[in-house]
């Protein structure tokens, strides 16, 4: 019961204890911290802690872990009921990336204690020495490096890509220390002094999350001696006419090159597969320093290419490796041009490259465009930068011809690469000053307005003329009214109903054709009143079937 | 099954939508090359196997792909871009160590390996162009990582790790089983497919 109610304690005071941070180790218990801590490295976990000064006699330690969301507690082995202050184990299966706890039991007779700590192996974890194996050339070293941890190692299987390891090299004789960073596991360091004992050592380390590691041993190796050939240099791999053509320098001659390629992605395989070369069956002993060959050899993809030179009894060493990606064959197409004559201007259109068939090509290539523009039968170009793949070149001579043609820059970062010229289009401006013809037809409208105005006024002085002086001829008043108003309506109108109407108004007319001119002028009123009611019916009727006919092409258009 | 695919729908729709508003990868023509490598490694995949075999329907597992790191609004474009380099290596790494040559043909392995091991690549150049254009910004962000604050991109990289270390413990317990990698393949998909999308995503400077 003691014992359980220890425990019990030891329990809630696990449950209360907040999480440690990486550094710090412990939680609160019964008696005073034992500074329990835990070391790993690589795959390798060492937990450390003090001894109790106060306890006298033989202790008994055990550790047990837990693992997150889990109630119970599993026991390490080789930390059974040992009596020494540490003990090592290797990974238990366990999740790298999640906390876990660590419990220390010490076991005296009847008293016990416990001791937890919570941690996350993996940030706990230091990176280990990595193996090194090293083969001497006359000017370099070759470098192979085993990383860290064993082969099925847990704790680096995913961050085990991510390392860059760093060489510190330096001569035996001197003390001046340089260093080399690389992420290969295979690799040169070249310009050394051939004959020469070189020391080095070497440590893997993480950028994120942040960790060095441990040190390798020093290695120490010596350089040949001179090879009577030297190695090939500045090599280039360029693209022409759907080959690729590799170029390199060579201080000697007569000699044959032979060239080796790689896909580039093995060199980041660590193991199995082969890390052989393959030789270039174009480039077999060729006497030039150049060599072509086809794309379909090397398709896409990340490649190196290296090359070797012999002069029948001697071969040199191999060149530094070349990595080229298969995307330097991408090719930029012209574009297509056009031109439209807009008044005294050209707009030039700038379009998309077009396959065999009129296809157009997408090219998604963040491109910008010159164009070089001149006067047909001159030779003075203008030339034009443009992103835009639509502008205009204002101010030009009008009944001219001009020709433009263009061509695509593709410029990004190390990119530069241009289309050659697209074809030659020529366009003639547009005749005639616009400011003159702008002058003309304001004439024209000036003097049609002018037109406009006097007939109005005419119209207003001949209704001014009626309304307030009418004229003491009935006859030619009635004539002329009879006269203007049919003519008005044939002229508005041609429905039947106007015509009815126009019968009306001459029966009305000819009913009373002998009379005072006062019962004319009533007449005359009534004529008028009529004729406006007609006049409003008419109007009236205009709109109705002035709507009809609206509502009628709406159902037609509906249908 | 249905709840699982319902799940997807709806986590893929909420990634989408944060999408939108996000960031994108801006190395103008890597972006280009990146883009077009990552769709023809989706074709690839899908082309090395037909239809999901039924029967491996029953062991399927979520593995719960970050959503956190997607949709994390304060997150640095540099951040996103390191998250799918990283994510890009471990999708390198599982095919090229964990592959067997019962498992795939000889010549899919070689050419899947290759198609990502480009796209790594130009990850890597994008953030090597970037790291040279932002040499005030890394010092910035350098300065940024001594304060407690700013643990966002160590954290996202583990949740990465976290995550794949589910998708190698998966195969290791299945015994690389052909389930097992058809069930891996979906997944992988699934996380060349989020990344064709951000590289689509227009232009942001």
């Amino acid at each position: 019961t003691m014992l359980s109610l220890l425990g019990a304690i030891a329990l809630v005071l696990v449950a209360g204890t907040p999480r440690v941070l990486p550094s710090a180790a412990g939680g609160k218990n019964l008696n005073s911290s034992r500074n329990v801590e835990i070391n790993i490295i690589d795959d390798n976990f060492i937990l450390r802690w003090n001894r109790n000064s106060e306890s006298m006699g033989n202790m008994t330690y055990s550790a047990d872990y837990q693992r997150p969301g889990m109630d119970n507690w599993i026991k390490l082995p080789g930390c059974q009921y040992i009596t020494s202050t540490k003990c090592s184990f290797s990974s238990p299966k366990l999740d790298i990336y999640e906390e876990i706890k660590l419990r220390l039991r010490a076991e005296q007779g009847n008293t016990s204690w416990y001791e937890v700590i919570s941690f996350m192996p993996f940030e706990k974890a230091q990176i280990g020495p990595p193996d090194v194996q090293l083969e001497a050339e006359d000017k370099a070293i070759r470098v192979n490096i085993s990383p860290p941890g064993t082969k099925d190692s847990i704790m680096w299987a995913l961050a085990g890509p991510s390392f860059i390891y760093s060489i510190v090299i330096w001569e035996n004789s001197s003390s001046i220390e340089k260093m080399i960073e690389t992420d290969y596991l295979r690799d040169k360091i070249d310009k050394l002094s051939p004959e020469t004992t070189y020391c080095l050592k070497v440590k893997a380390r993480l950028r994120t999350p942040r960790k060095v590691g441990i040190y390798s041993p020093v290695y120490c190796i010596n350089t040949t001696a001179e090879n009577k050939l030297p190695p090939p240099e500045n090599l280039e791999v360029d693209v022409k006419n759907q080959s690729y053509v590799l170029k390199w320098d060579y201080a000697y001659a007569n000699v044959t090159f032979q060239v080796q390629w790689l896909p580039a992605y093995v060199r980041k395989n660590p193991g199995k597969h082969s890390r052989n070369w393959k030789q270039m069956l174009d480039c077999e002993n060729v006497e030039t320093t150049q060599c072509v060959f086809a794309q379909n050899v090397l398709p896409e993809g990340v490649y190196y290419v290296r090359v070797q030179a012999s002069d029948g009894n001697n071969t040199s060493l191999w060149s530094k490796e070349k990595k080229f990606n298969s995307d330097i064959q991408t090719i930029v197409l012209p574009p297509v041009i056009n031109m439209k004559s807009i008044s005294d201007s050209l707009r030039i259109y700038i379009g998309s490259p077009k396959e065999a068939g009129n296809k157009p090509v997408n090219q998604p290539y963040p491109l910008s465009y010159e164009i070089i523009f001149w006067k047909n039968a001159s030779n003075a170009e203008r030339k034009f930068l443009e992103k835009k793949t639509d502008f205009t070149v204002p101010n030009l001579q009008p009944l001219t011809v001009y020709c433009a043609k263009a061509r695509a820059h593709l410029v990004d970062g190390k990119w530069n690469k241009s289309s050659v010229f697209s074809d030659t289009v020529c366009e003639k401006t547009k005749p005639g000053n616009t400011s003159k013809s702008w002058l003309i037809a304001g004439i024209c409208t000036a003097l049609f307005a002018v037109l406009v105005v006097i007939y109005a006024v005419k119209v207003l002085w001949k209704g001014i003329n009626y309304v307030f002086f009418p004229s003491l001829k009935p006859s030619s008043s009635i004539d002329k009214y009879v006269s203007e108003q049919p003519l008005k309506n044939l002229l508005l109108s041609t429905s039947e109903e106007q015509t009815e109407k126009y019968f009306i108004i001459e029966n009305v007319n000819t009913i009373t054709p002998v009379e005072e001119t006062d019962q004319i002028d009533e007449d005359h009123k009534k004529y008028s009143s009529q004729t406006s009611e007609d006049s409003g019916n008419y109007s009236n009727e205009d709109e109705n079937s002035g709507s009809k006919t609206s509502e009628e092409l709406l159902e037609q258009e509906m249908v | 099954m249905p709840d699982m695919t319902q799940k997807c729908l709806r986590r893929t729709l909420l990634v989408g939508l944060c999408i939108t508003g996000i960031l994108s990868l801006d190395c103008n023509l890597l972006n280009v090359h990146l883009r077009r490598v990552t769709w023809h490694n989706l074709r690839l995949l899908s082309s090395m196997s037909n239809s999901f075999p039924v029967e491996c329907l029953r062991e399927n597992q979520a593995f719960e792909l970050p959503q956190e790191i997607l949709s994390h609004t304060q997150s640095l474009k540099r951040d996103l871009k390191e998250a799918f380099y990283e994510m890009s290596i471990q999708v390198f790494n599982i095919f090229s160590r964990y592959i067997f040559e019962s498992t795939w043909k000889q010549k899919h392995m070689k050419e899947i390996q290759i198609g990502l091991h480009q796209q790594v690549e130009y990850l890597k150049q994008c953030l090597e162009e970037e790291e040279n254009e932002n040499e005030d910004m890394k010092k910035m962000k350098e300065d940024e990582m001594k304060h407690p604050g700013a643990r966002v991109p160590q954290v996202s990289i583990l949740e990465l790790w976290r995550y794949f270390n589910r998708i190698v413990n998966f195969l290791k317990e299945k015994k690389y089983s052909h389930c097992a990698w058809e069930i891996v393949q979906v997944e992988i998909r699934r996380c060349l497919y989020y990344l064709h999308k951000f590289t689509a995503l227009p232009r942001r400077k």
